[in-house]
């Protein structure tokens, strides 16, 4: 495997449709598939470009578009270098592949995106909640859901005036925001 | 009469050098880490504050009974040990009885922890006995070959030969390898690092004493003060001639108890296995080399 | 510093725009707990002697070495040789069981706060509990958070607060010898008032953490056995917990690591 694959592996995978490939830096690729074609990529760049490690999977949500965007970070030893693989599946039933027969690490970060944004991963070995286990509440991360109206609702403050903040104020100091005002 | 007196001020004797000795302990750790230690009544303040606790967490009465033979194991054998002025039991039993004695304590605790049903402490008063097993051999050895040397097993003759011999029959002099290994027994006999396994704060929560709260922990407190008192003491009374008065008496016992401890604070703690193979090895050559010595 | 005029008091600038859930915390202000007075003993002696047991209670106590939350790295700082602690008697002890003192540093996550009640309970009394940093106040840098839980003293009795992000150690040994002076004066009571207002504190934490809540330590009874029953001690929370309370099975232990139940 040459050591320099991905200073033209971008070349590669251009030549293929529907593939978008943009080179971020010299050891930093980014590429946009189908949702269909990501799995059959992330094989190809596993088995045959020494991209055998999985950084890490993301999500981001697109509420305008009404799309998640799920990001693949895969790492090779061998060329030391990053490619991103990102694709974008429908918001509403928020369904996806998993991939934990090509990497096995991805059972967790799948299971961590069940339970922050709802999406299902077909195949995963095990979705259970592991993070929030005692939430009971919408998926947190997802736009729609407003945290801090949540807090307003759910919790009580409590009116914190200790003596030295009286002597502090007595004497014309004081909190310049006071916290009640900032919660409005 | 007399007798009765005595039994009744050994232990209480035993009890306030032995909080002595642990304010030492402390103060000597905390020299070492370049910090002021805690004030000179601290001990007493913990063991008051621990059995002020209103509030009592029991397991039943085995779980009682076990504190209640820790401490008691360890009274009884306080009026085995002579002390200038005063000889208690030690004409009735002599060493062979102080060593059974003293493996009441650990077996008390063993019965307590055991009612306790924390896998914690199951596995730290297992390790705890097999440490027991581990420097009890030696010490058998040492034991031996100085009521061998002295004839008696008569604590209070084996002090009274000493004094009257003057620092040359002292046993460290006449014994001198035997007296090693007893030194090095003494850090395990008191529970203190590299020997600590047991304890092991961190790893298993204190080991046996993870369920003991409130005034079970103010007993095991006091029985760790009867517990420096005794190996300091019992090692004095072996090796270093008794002591003709209290003050070289007291001299003699807190110095004794300083030396492991100065050196446990540089040590981590070995694991059980290997403490088991190490005191099998050393500490129980040196014994037997010694003992080959003193009975040729 | 520039101050803005607002009238000091509870309950300003919120309320009226918020809408509250049967979810929402119960929340209680300070005074409608009922003051602890101490009990003067008939007995001059007796209560020399409580005055030397507090004094005792005061200069020796032991933490909890488990510090929730990022402010726990100011503790070991306090520990070492620089501010040292042990000059004050105080000693880190690892299980909850030798404790005295519970140490909330930094924020409570709804996780820990479950973890963190199991340990409250299992500590003897006299126990006390100090919240540092601001998180344990009012939610601190993480209010907005819907995971955190805000207002610790809804949950179980807090006996002082030292603030900031973090404080300083400094700060944090003042906070320390401020409770040595609240124990040595006999104010530091607030264990009892565990007992005395389960049903509130129950309340609280069935709203987080749903109806079956249960700990297995048994609350109701210990109150009835240390006679610190009051009329707030039972209410419709702890009829909840009546209904679901399960008894509790010993945890079974194998040596080779399949669980067997017991």
């Amino acid at each position: 495997m040459s050591k320099e694959l991905n200073l033209w592996l971008d070349k590669l995978l251009s030549d293929i449709e529907s593939v978008k490939v943009k080179r971020n830096s010299s050891r930093r690729i980014r590429i946009d598939v189908e949702p269909r074609a990501l799995p059959a990529l992330l094989e190809l760049l596993q088995g045959r470009a020494s991209y055998v490690h999985l950084s890490a999977i993301s999500c981001v949500d697109w509420i305008d578009d009404d799309q998640f965007e799920l990001v693949y970070h895969v790492w090779s030893y061998e060329t030391n270098s990053l490619v991103s693989a990102h694709t974008r599946i429908p918001r509403e039933p928020g369904v996806y592949l998993s991939i934990y027969d090509l990497y096995e690490p991805a059972g967790f970060f799948e299971r961590d995106i069940h339970e922050m944004y709802g999406v299902y991963f077909e195949g995963s070995p095990d979705m259970g909640k592991f993070i929030l286990t005692e939430w009971n509440g919408p998926p947190p991360m997802r736009k729609e859901f407003d945290s801090e109206a949540f807090v307003n609702q759910t919790f009580e403050w409590e009116n914190y005036r200790p003596q030295w903040l009286k002597d502090l104020e007595e004497e014309g100091g004081g909190i310049s925001i006071r916290p009640e005002d900032a919660r409005r | 009469m007399h007798l009765l007196l005595e039994l009744l001020l050994m232990p209480l004797v035993a009890f306030i050098v032995g909080l002595a000795m642990v304010l030492m302990l402390r103060k000597i750790a905390a020299r070492l880490q370049r910090r002021i230690g805690p004030p000179f009544l601290q001990p007493v303040y913990d063991i008051v504050k621990l059995y002020s606790k209103e509030t009592q967490i029991s397991h039943g009465l085995i779980h009682e009974m076990g504190i209640v033979m820790a401490v008691g194991g360890y009274i009884a054998a306080e009026t085995l040990l002579p002390v200038p002025g005063m000889r208690g039991l030690a004409d009735m039993g002599g060493i062979v009885t102080l060593t059974y004695l003293l493996m009441v304590p650990s077996l008390g605790m063993a019965l307590g922890v055991g009612q306790c049903a924390n896998p914690n402490g199951s596995i730290g008063i297992s390790r705890a006995l097999t440490a027991m097993l581990a420097y009890d051999v030696p010490f058998i050895l040492v034991v031996f070959g100085v009521a061998w040397v002295h004839g008696t097993t008569n604590l209070a003759e084996i002090i009274e030969i000493q004094q009257q011999g003057g620092v040359q029959t002292w046993g460290l002099v006449q014994m001198p390898l035997l007296a090693l290994a007893g030194l090095m027994t003494l850090p395990a006999m008191m529970g203190k690092q590299p020997f600590e396994i047991y304890v092991a704060p961190a790893e298993i929560a204190t080991g046996p004493m993870v369920e003991m709260g409130g005034k079970f922990m103010g007993g095991l407190f006091v029985m760790q003060c009867f517990q420096l008192y005794t190996v300091g003491v019992l090692y004095t009374t072996l090796f270093l001639g008794g002591g003709e008065n209290w003050p070289v008496f007291l001299l003699k016992v807190f110095a004794v108890v300083a030396i492991p401890m100065s050196a446990a604070l540089m040590f981590p703690r070995y694991r059980t296995e290997d403490m088991l193979r190490l005191m099998w090895k050393w500490p129980v050559l040196i014994a037997l080399l010694g003992l080959v010595m003193v009975m040729t | 510093m520039a101050r803005i005029d607002c009238p000091a008091g509870p309950g300003n600038g919120d309320d009226v725009t918020k809408d509250k859930t049967e979810n929402t915390l119960i929340k209680r202000d300070d005074e409608s707990f009922p003051i602890e007075v101490r009990q003067e003993r008939t007995n001059p002696l007796a209560n020399v002697f409580d005055g030397l047991v507090r004094f005792c209670q005061a200069r020796s106590m032991f933490m909890l070495h488990y510090c929730t939350g990022c402010g726990a790295i100011e503790l070991p700082p306090a520990m070492t040789s620089r501010f040292d602690m042990e000059r004050l008697g105080i000693q880190p002890m690892v299980t909850p069981r030798q404790a005295d003192i519970l140490l909330i540093t930094g924020y409570v996550s709804i996780k820990t706060l479950k973890r963190i009640i199991l340990t409250y309970e299992q500590m003897p009394a006299p126990k006390y509990v100090i919240g540092i940093c601001s998180c344990t106040v009012n939610g601190g840098m993480y209010w907005q958070s819907y995971a955190t839980a805000k207002m610790l003293k809804a949950y179980f009795p807090v006996d002082i607060y030292i603030a900031g992000c973090m404080p300083r150690p400094e700060a944090v040994i003042e906070g320390l010898k401020d409770l040595m002076g609240d124990i040595k004066t006999g104010r530091a009571n607030s264990w009892k008032k565990y007992f005395q207002n389960y049903d509130y504190y129950l309340g609280n934490q069935q709203k987080l953490f749903g109806e079956n809540w249960q700990t297995p330590t048994d609350i109701v009874a210990e109150a009835q056995h240390y006679n610190l029953m009051t009329d707030q001690t039972l209410g419709e929370h702890t009829a909840l917990l009546e209904k679901h309370q399960q008894p509790l099975q010993a945890l079974g232990m194998s040596l080779h690591g399949q669980k067997e139940k017991a």
